[in-house]
């Protein structure tokens, strides 16, 4: 995956929190993350799992500081679930960003990129080159490079897997 | 020089680090809840838990549990957790961070929950921080995890609080100047003569609260009353001091004066959305909200009930202790006769209300709580409002059922 194209479902505001991504009513009840998918941003934006449906490579664009809250892992879980392929944020909040490499879904920060971009702009991301290409304004725009551990995380398709292969952690 | 979260990292990798270096490191416990475990279980698949005397599963969140679905899950946890000899804690036993703060935390400990409030344990001098349920696997099974050490944020606190007001006033006002992420992946360290002076439990609202401006961990010294706190507990053994050096480097600092600080309120839907009570006062509320890791301790039940003897309270009240230790304490001083006595529905301890699973608001209803988070949906309605407030504050509210002043109560 060194390189994606994909378009714009949404481009949530700063502090996007993650019961608002997946409200704690649900969880308790629903190990079945497909299942649980179908509640994402219900309280904010119920159209938004329909509409992942209508696209092929849903990306979320975002402000700063995205997945505030909750350690809840379903959060990345359930945005995996419905196709989100990629989320590009001004900033994630740690917890957030931690579990979505460990889950698989890569996570870009980009400055001003809720600013930059807009719903239903294609976007060509390019991990190797740390280069976002607006297609739809052709605009470039460059982001912060995925730190190496992180990329091996990915690699993997996940943190156990990585472990796995690793025999551990290393000193 | 070093903060102490360059300590305890420098100890435990056993080398030399600062700020922004990417370590591993051995924990001394991990923990995980009903909203964490049953993830964590399917992760770790056919991977065995490394320590199991250092991994303890706490039943709080849906708790007692409200359903056959629950239920069954929480069934599947107790049987994980009887099948690899793990310490288990059942529904009613407390919340989890209660419960790590009475029986595990300890200064210079290295502790990973499956709950973004574990920064909780910093009151106690632990490196403590959240992570999900991945991680919460991976450390089991490994016994370690990776951490960035995190850059520090030196929050001083000088002086003595004035009568009513809380730290939960003080964290308010704190994150009204540095916002939802003012300290994303820092560590927040609270020093100064204000915190020399407050309980430990007063503290560990204000490390408790310390995800809510995005930091990694809340941390406070380890000094006498850590010291005296762990002895009531029977652990005085574990106590070893724990101060930052002298001319430690700090990214930035704050600096509040405990004497100006004034009862607060976070208004819905962000914790961060912070007015003095004063404000707001005359607000009409619902259900008032006593309890959760951030303000269910035994002082907070006190400080609520001191206010409400005698009186009634106008608005629904619901009382969820942190642990059964906190409710035998209120039971053996009084204090849940006082909240019956008031009007109070009594729960046992667990998260309740906080998470909204076991009782929820109805469409349109205003809630005020001592919990640390108001999102919208976070109590179980997504068409109700939450403000967050100090349990004195609470307290005056429930009696007036509007929002109330708590140094104006009974004048």
């Amino acid at each position: 995956m060194t390189r994606i194209e994909a378009e714009v479902i949404r481009v949530f505001p700063r502090d996007t929190n993650t019961d608002e991504i997946i409200a704690g009513k649900y969880k308790y009840d629903e190990l079945d993350i497909n299942k649980l998918a179908m509640h994402v941003f219900e309280s904010i934006d119920p159209s938004f799992y329909a509409d992942t449906k209508k696209l092929k490579t849903p990306i979320i664009v975002a402000g700063a500081n995205f997945g505030c809250g909750s350690s809840r892992e379903q959060a990345p879980q359930v945005l995996k679930a419905c196709g989100i392929s990629c989320i590009i944020a001004e900033s994630f909040a740690r917890i957030f960003y931690r579990n979505g490499y460990n889950i698989g879904l890569p996570l870009i920060e980009c400055k001003d990129v809720s600013k930059r971009v807009s719903h239903g702009d294609r976007l060509r991301v390019d991990f190797d080159e740390g280069t976002l290409l607006n297609v739809t304004t052709h605009e470039v725009y460059s982001f912060k490079p995925i730190p190496i551990f992180m990329q091996e995380i990915l690699k993997a398709g996940g943190l156990i897997n990585y472990l796995k292969n690793f025999g551990g952690f290393t000193d | 020089m070093k903060t102490i979260s360059e300590k305890i990292l420098s100890t435990r990798s056993g080398t030399d680090v600062t700020g922004g270096d990417l370590i591993a490191a051995q924990v001394d416990l991990v923990f995980a809840h009903d909203g964490t475990l049953p993830l964590a279980i399917q992760q770790l698949g056919d991977l065995k838990i490394k320590y199991p005397e250092k991994v303890a599963v706490i039943c709080d969140h849906a708790s007692p549990s409200p359903s056959e679905r629950i239920s069954n899950v929480q069934a599947m946890m107790r049987k994980f957790a009887r099948s690899h000899g793990i310490d288990f804690y059942e529904n009613g036993d407390g919340i989890c961070h209660q419960i790590v703060l009475e029986k595990y935390a300890a200064p210079w400990k290295m502790i990973i929950g499956g709950d973004s409030h574990t920064c909780t344990h910093g009151a106690l001098g632990a490196f403590a921080t959240g992570m999900g349920s991945t991680d919460i696997a991976a450390t089991m099974a490994y016994g370690k995890t990776w951490f960035r050490v995190p850059e520090s944020i030196k929050v001083e606190v000088s002086g003595t609080l004035p009568e009513k007001i809380h730290s939960k006033d003080v964290f308010l006002e704190l994150i009204d100047r540095i916002k939802a992420d003012g300290a994303t992946y820092k560590a927040l360290e609270f020093s100064g003569t204000g915190i020399t002076k407050m309980s430990v439990e007063a503290r560990a609202t204000l490390t408790n609260m310390a995800i809510e401006s995005g930091a990694k961990v809340g941390v406070c010294p380890a000094d006498e009353k850590v010291k005296a706190y762990l002895q009531q507990y029977g652990r005085g053994g574990e106590f070893t001091p724990l101060y930052a050096d002298d001319g430690a480097n700090y990214e930035s600092e704050v600096h509040i004066k405990a004497e100006e600080v004034v009862p607060m309120i976070a208004k819905p839907h962000k914790v961060d959305n912070v007015a003095p009570v004063a404000d707001l006062e005359g607000e009409e509320i619902d259900q008032v909200c006593l309890g959760s890791c951030t303000n269910g301790r035994i002082e907070d039940l006190r400080a609520a009930a001191q206010i409400l003897r005698g009186h009634k309270s106008r608005a629904r009240l619901v009382v969820y202790p942190a642990s059964r230790d906190v409710l035998m304490r209120a039971i053996n001083e009084g204090i849940i006769g006082t909240l019956l006595s008031a009007g109070a529905a009594v729960c046992p301890p667990g998260c309740g209300f906080c998470i909204g699973r076991t009782i929820a608001l109805g469409d349109g209803e205003v809630a005020l709580s001592t919990q640390n988070r108001n999102y919208k949906g976070r109590m179980g309605n997504d068409n109700a409002f939450i403000y967050l407030s100090s349990p004195s504050t609470a307290a005056a509210s429930a009696i007036a059922g509007r929002i109330t002043d708590p140094r104006n109560f009974g004048k």
